[in-house]
């Protein structure tokens, strides 16, 4: 069982301070965190999926809770980075696939193919799992 | 017994020999090695306390005993893939001439996604304190 000390930091958000077993870890308490702080053990914390939204965590008493509109707006970022990073990547594989093109008929099928490649960017495995 | 040996330079059995002020100022005054993914697991440490969790890939670093001052050298690597995909990782700052949370008592380390610009987790943290 570890114990950690939680505390709401100036974001509004939860920050977690872990003791490295040094001092005690009352006073690592009333050294390392402000006043208000409180020891959980870490097994309370979020879990699973929902210890990934750690920017949508909130403190109520000694619950922490995931801020559903926050948490949303964090897949919606992750999810936003990832398709920009996938379609930067065809894309410049469809400039490679035009560049190499000997005829008007390859160039044809390669513009083709790559805006059919950057139109599914977000149907790939990685993004569909998002 | 507490007590003070006061010398210029240090000796081995086989006359090898260095200035004290290289054992003073070249030897690390903290460090801490923990895994960053999700709540911090720390690993190992020295003249660590803590390490605070303040949003994603931003991690406080609490000392036991206090710098004498915060004119200290940090060394921070993280051991994901974050530098490889252009990431950063180094000393957290808001800022572009004060690095927060750089005190007596504590110092702040930031993980950056290469790809995304926004604070990542790291695996196998590490950071090292020379003053």
């Amino acid at each position: 069982m570890t114990q950690a000390i939680i505390f709401t930091n100036d974001n509004g958000g939860v920050s977690v301070c872990i003791p490295t077993g040094e001092l005690p870890i009352n006073e690592v308490l009333s050294k390392d965190a402000p006043a208000g702080a409180i020891i959980v053990d870490d097994s309370t914390l979020p879990q699973g999926a929902d210890s990934s939204f750690f920017d949508a965590w909130e403190l109520s008493g000694s619950t922490v809770t995931v801020n559903f509109e926050k948490a949303k707006a964090i897949k919606l970022a992750q999810f936003n980075a990832k398709a920009v990073e996938e379609a930067q990547k065809r894309q410049l594989n469809t400039l490679a696939g035009i560049d190499n093109a000997v005829s008007d008929a390859d160039f044809t099928a390669s513009l083709t193919a790559g805006r059919a490649s950057i139109a599914s960017a977000t149907t790939t495995a990685e993004l569909v799992a998002i | 017994m507490a007590g003070t040996i006061v010398a210029d330079t240090i000796q081995d059995g086989a006359g090898n020999s260095t200035a004290m002020d290289n054992a003073i100022y070249g030897s690390a005054k903290a460090y801490v090695n923990y895994n960053g993914t999700g709540t911090p697991a720390i690993n190992g440490s020295y003249n660590v306390s803590s390490v605070t969790r303040s949003g994603t890939g931003i991690y406080i670093v609490n000392f036991t005993n206090a710098m004498s001052d915060a004119k200290y050298a940090v060394a921070i690597t993280g051991g994901c893939y974050l530098s490889v995909l252009g990431g950063f990782l180094g000393e957290y700052t808001t800022s572009s001439t004060t690095p927060n949370q750089r005190s007596t008592t504590s110092v702040g380390m930031f993980f950056q996604s290469g790809t995304s610009g926004a604070g990542q987790d790291n695996c196998t943290a590490s950071l090292v304190v020379y003053r």
